[in-house]
C-alpha cells in the first residue's frame, strides 16, 4: 500500500482540535505518526510544543485516543523504558513511543536517551526537532543552527548577535550508539517518514530512533502557507539531509546530487535575516561538510545518484 | 517454616526485595547501598530472582525507568544512598505526587559537602517533604521485615503511595547480624501481586495521565495526598500486626516505646543509634534514674497522637539527631518532635541533641553524657536554644 492510501485509510489517533499554530507542521509530523503506529501504541509527549497545544490533554480530557503522558523534560527515555520493562514482565507488546522537541531529546533529555540506546531498550522515539524552546517564546537548544535569533540569542540593531555555536549533529550522535534503527525525516517528504516509521515498528530489539526536522513558523518567522516548502528547501539545499542508518551501515534515502543554493532556504526564515554573506557561508560549508561526511560513511555513496 | 542466615544490612534489603517479587527493578550502585545492586544483579544472574532488572546509567533513571513501569502497572523496586538520592529528587518527589507505590530502600548517607561516604540520614530527611512515607529501622531483622511490609503498605488501596525504609549506612548496611528469612509461599501469602487500578498506561483503556491541572484540582489532589497520608498510618499499624501473625515479630508500628511505662525522662532516636541508647537505658535505670526511649520508626506520617501520648507523662526529654535543620540550629528530628507536643498543648523542658554526622561512631561514652545533660536540663526546667553537640572537637575548636 502506498503511503498516502495508508494515510487516507487509517484512524486519526490525535484529538481534533488540538491548538498547535496555524500551519504547524509538527502537528501534521504527529498525527502521520501516529496514523502509522496505530491505537496499539503508548505515547510519552514530554513537555514541549505538543504538550502545550493540548495532546496530553487537560485534566480530566485526554488528547489522544492511545494512553499518552507527560514524561519529565529529561525522562522521556527511562520512563519509556520501564514502560517497556512492565509490558514484558506481563507478556504484553504495544508501541512504547517518545514524541518529544529538541529540548527534550538534545539537550536535557540525552542522558536518559543515551543510556536506552546502550541498553537496548526496546523503544520508538521520535523527535521533532525545531531548533529551541518554541512553545515559551524560542530560546535557543544545542540544535539551534549557528547564527540564529533566539529569544536567549539577541540580536542588535546593526544586526550583531545570534547564536555563536553551530547545532549538534544529533541524529549521528544516536546512529554512533550503534542501534538497530536511525533515520531523519521531514514533514516535506510524508512517504519517506512514513515508510521510516514502519522500519522503526520492525525493530524487536533496541532503539529505533527518528529525529525529524521541523522548522517553526511562528519561532523562526516563516509564512504559515510556506511550511511545507522551507522544510523542503532544508533538505534540497542539503541543510538537512534524510537518511537512515542501521548499526551503523547508512543509507542516503532522498539523495540531493544537484543542492539549491542555501540562500533559498535561509531567505524566507526571518532568524537568519541579519545575516550577511559570510555568516550564511558558515552555514553552507558546515551543511556541505556533513553531506560529505554522509556521503562517505553511506554504503555505495549513497548520495550520487 | 523460616531460615535463619548472617547477613549484612545490604544483604537483607535484597533478600527482603527478592521475596517481594517486584516485576521491574532498575538501580544504580552508589556507596554504601553498592551490594544491594550488586546482590540483585547475582539473584537474577542465578535465576532465583523473579523480577526484570536493569542496570542503568544513573539515579535519575532509576526512579524514571520504575515510574513509567509503575504506570504501566508494576510493582517496583530500587535502592539509593545521598547523592543517588539528590539526582532523582525531579521524578522522586513525582512518583509520590503521581501515587505510585514504589518501593525504595535508602542507605542512609551524609550529604555532602565535605567530601564523605558514610552514614547519617541527612540525605533521606531532607527529603521528608516530597510526599513518600519513610520509615527507620535500628537493626538488619527490621531492614528485612519492614522492607517486606513496605510493598503491602505502600499498594493499599486506602495509601498509594511510595515509601522508603532507611537504614544507616556501615553501621547496618555493612555490618553482619542473624536474621531469620520467612519463607517464600509465607510472603506469597503476605503479599498478592499488585493490581494497578487507579490509572494504568494499557492501550486496551486508552488515558491521559497527568495533563495538564488548573490549581483547583492540583488542591484536590494535594488534600487526597494527605488523607492517605494520614491514613497511612493506620496502614502501618495493621500491617506490622499482619507481619507479627506471621513471624511473630512486631515492631512497634509508627514508634517503639522501650522502657517508658514509669519514665520521668525520655531519649527520642531514629534509626541505628537506637541500639547503644537502649543499652544506656538499662545502665541509667540500674543506677535508679527513671528514662524511657522513644524510637521514631514513621518520620512520614508523622505519628503527631502517638509521640505526644509517648511523652505524656515525662517531666522532659531530649532528641538524639544524626542530621542538621540549618536555620534551626538543631537537628530535623527534634523540631518534629517539639511540633507534636505543641499540638497536644504541652510544653516541657527538651534537649536538642546533634551527633554521628558523617558516620561519626556516638560511642555509650556521648549516649552516656547525653542522657546526663537530659536529665539536669530537665531538673533545671531548662531547654537549650540550639543544638547540644556530641563530639570530640578538635584541639581549639569550641565544643
Amino acid at each position: 500500500m502506498s503511503a498516502l492510501d495508508l494515510l487516507a485509510e487509517r484512524e486519526d489517533m490525535i484529538s481534533p482540535g488540538i491548538s498547535a499554530c496555524v500551519g504547524c507542521n509538527v502537528e501534521l509530523t504527529l498525527r502521520t505518526v501516529m496514523k502509522v503506529l496505530g491505537p496499539n501504541s503508548i505515547l510519552a509527549i514530554p513537555p514541549g510544543c505538543m504538550g502545550g497545544v493540548g495532546v496530553v490533554g487537560w485534566n480530566k480530557q485526554s488528547g489522544a485516543k492511545v494512553p499518552v503522558f507527560f514524561p519529565l523534560l529529561d525522562n522521556t527515555a527511562s520512563m519509556l523504558a520501564g514502560i517497556r520493562l512492565a509490558l514484558d514482565a506481563k507478556g504484553r507488546d504495544a508501541h512504547v513511543v517518545a514524541f518529544a522537541g529538541d529540548g527534550a531529546t538534545v539537550d536535557a533529555g540525552f542522558q536518559a536517551l543515551s543510556g536506552v540506546a546502550e541498553r537496548g531498550d526496546r523503544i520508538i522515539y521520535i523527535c521533532y526537532d525545531n531548533e529551541g524552546y518554541m512553545n515559551t517564546g524560542y530560546q535557543r537548544s544545542s540544535s539551534t543552527s549557528k547564527g540564529s535569533w533566539t529569544s536567549t540569542t539577541p540580536v542588535s540593531k546593526e544586526g550583531q548577535g545570534g547564536k555563536r555555536q553551530h547545532g549538534k549533529d544529533f541524529p549521528m550522535i544516536m546512529a554512533m550508539h550503534d542501534v538497530p534503527y536511525v533515520a531523519t525525516a521531514s514533514p516535506a517528504y510524508i512517504p519517506d517518514l512514513v515508510r521510516k516509521v514502519e522500519e522503526a515498528m520492525k525493530v524487536k530489539e533496541g532503539l529505533a530512533y527518528i529525529h525529524v526536522y521541523n522548522p517553526c513558523l511562528t519561532g523562526w518567522g516563516i509564512r504559515a502557507e510556506e511550511s511545507i516548502s522551507v522544510a523542503r528547501l532544508a533538505v534540497k539545499t542539503r541543510f538537512f539531509p534524510l537518511y537512515e542508518a542501521r548499526n551503523r551501515k547508512f543509507k542516503i534515502t532522498v539523495p540531493v546530487p544537484n543542492p539549491l543554493p542555501l540562500e533559498d532556504y535561509t531567505s524566507r526564515i526571518k532568524k537568519f535575516s541579519h545575516l550577511g554573506p559570510e555568516r550564511i557561508a558558515e552555514l553552507k560549508d558546515l551543511a556541505e561538510e556533513r553531506y560529505r561526511f554522509l556521503e562517505a560513511v553511506s554504503a555505495g555513496g549513497g548520495g550520487r545518484a | 517454616m523460616s531460615t535463619v542466615a548472617v547477613m549484612n544490612g545490604n544483604y537483607a534489603a535484597a533478600t527482603a526485595a527478592r521475596l517481594a517479587r517486584p516485576e521491574v527493578i532498575a538501580a544504580y550502585p552508589i556507596t554504601p547501598q553498592t551490594p544491594v545492586v550488586e546482590y540483585l544483579t547475582l539473584f537474577a544472574a542465578e535465576g532465583s530472582l523473579s523480577s526484570r532488572m536493569t542496570e542503568v546509567e544513573s539515579e535519575h533513571s532509576a526512579m524514571s525507568i520504575l515510574s513509567g513501569a509503575s504506570l504501566a502497572g508494576a510493582r517496583c523496586y530500587t535502592a539509593t544512598s545521598s547523592q543517588g538520592l539528590a539526582l532523582m529528587y525531579e521524578p522522586y518527589f513525582r512518583a509520590s505526587t503521581l501515587r505510585l507505590p514504589i518501593v525504595m530502600n535508602i542507605v542512609n548517607r551524609e550529604m555532602i559537602s565535605p567530601q564523605s561516604v558514610w552514614g547519617g540520614p541527612q540525605d533521606s530527611l531532607t527529603l521528608r517533604d516530597a510526599g513518600w512515607i519513610q520509615i527507620y529501622v535500628e537493626d538488619n531483622q527490621e531492614i528485612l521485615d519492614q522492607t517486606i511490609q513496605a510493598f503491602r503498605i505502600a499498594e493499599d488501596p486506602r495509601v498509594l503511595l511510595p515509601i522508603n525504609v532507611c537504614y544507616d549506612g556501615f553501621y547496618l548496611s555493612h555490618m553482619t547480624e542473624r536474621v531469620e528469612v520467612p519463607e517464600q509461599a509465607e510472603i506469597d501469602a503476605f503479599l498478592p501481586p499488585y493490581e494497578a487500578k487507579h490509572q494504568i498506561l494499557d492501550p486496551r483503556k486508552p488515558m491521559a495521565i497527568d495533563p495538564l491541572t488548573s490549581g483547583y484540582l492540583v488542591m484536590e489532589y494535594r488534600k487526597k495526598h494527605m488523607d492517605s497520608m494520614a491514613a497511612a498510618l493506620g496502614v502501618v499499624e495493621e500491617t506490622d500486626k499482619a507481619y507479627a501473625a506471621l513471624t511473630g515479630r512486631s515492631w512497634g508500628g509508627a514508634l517503639d516505646l522501650y522502657r517508658m511505662e514509669d519514665a520521668e525522662y525520655a531519649v527520642v532516636t531514629l534509626g541505628s543509634v537506637t541500639g547503644a541508647c537502649r543499652e544506656m537505658v538499662d545502665e541509667k535505670r540500674a543506677a535508679g534514674v527513671r528514662i524511657g526511649l522513644v524510637k521514631v520508626r514513621c518520620l512520614r506520617p508523622f505519628p503527631k497522637a502517638a509521640v505526644a501520648a509517648a511523652l505524656a507523662r515525662v517531666k522532659g526529654f531530649g532528641v538524639i539527631d544524626r542530621n542538621v535543620s540549618f536555620g534551626w540550629n538543631t537537628g530535623i528530628v527534634y523540631q518534629e518532635v517539639r511540633s507534636a507536643l505543641y499540638e497536644s498543648g504541652r510544653t516541657l523542658p527538651s534537649v536538642p541533641f546533634v551527633g554521628g554526622l558523617g558516620g561519626e561512631d556516638i560511642t555509650l561514652g556521648l549516649v552516656s553524657k547525653a542522657f546526663d545533660e537530659i536529665v539536669a536540663a530537665v531538673d533545671a526546667g531548662r531547654t537549650p536554644q540550639s543544638a547540644v553537640w556530641l563530639w570530640a572537637p578538635r584541639k581549639g575548636v569550641k565544643a
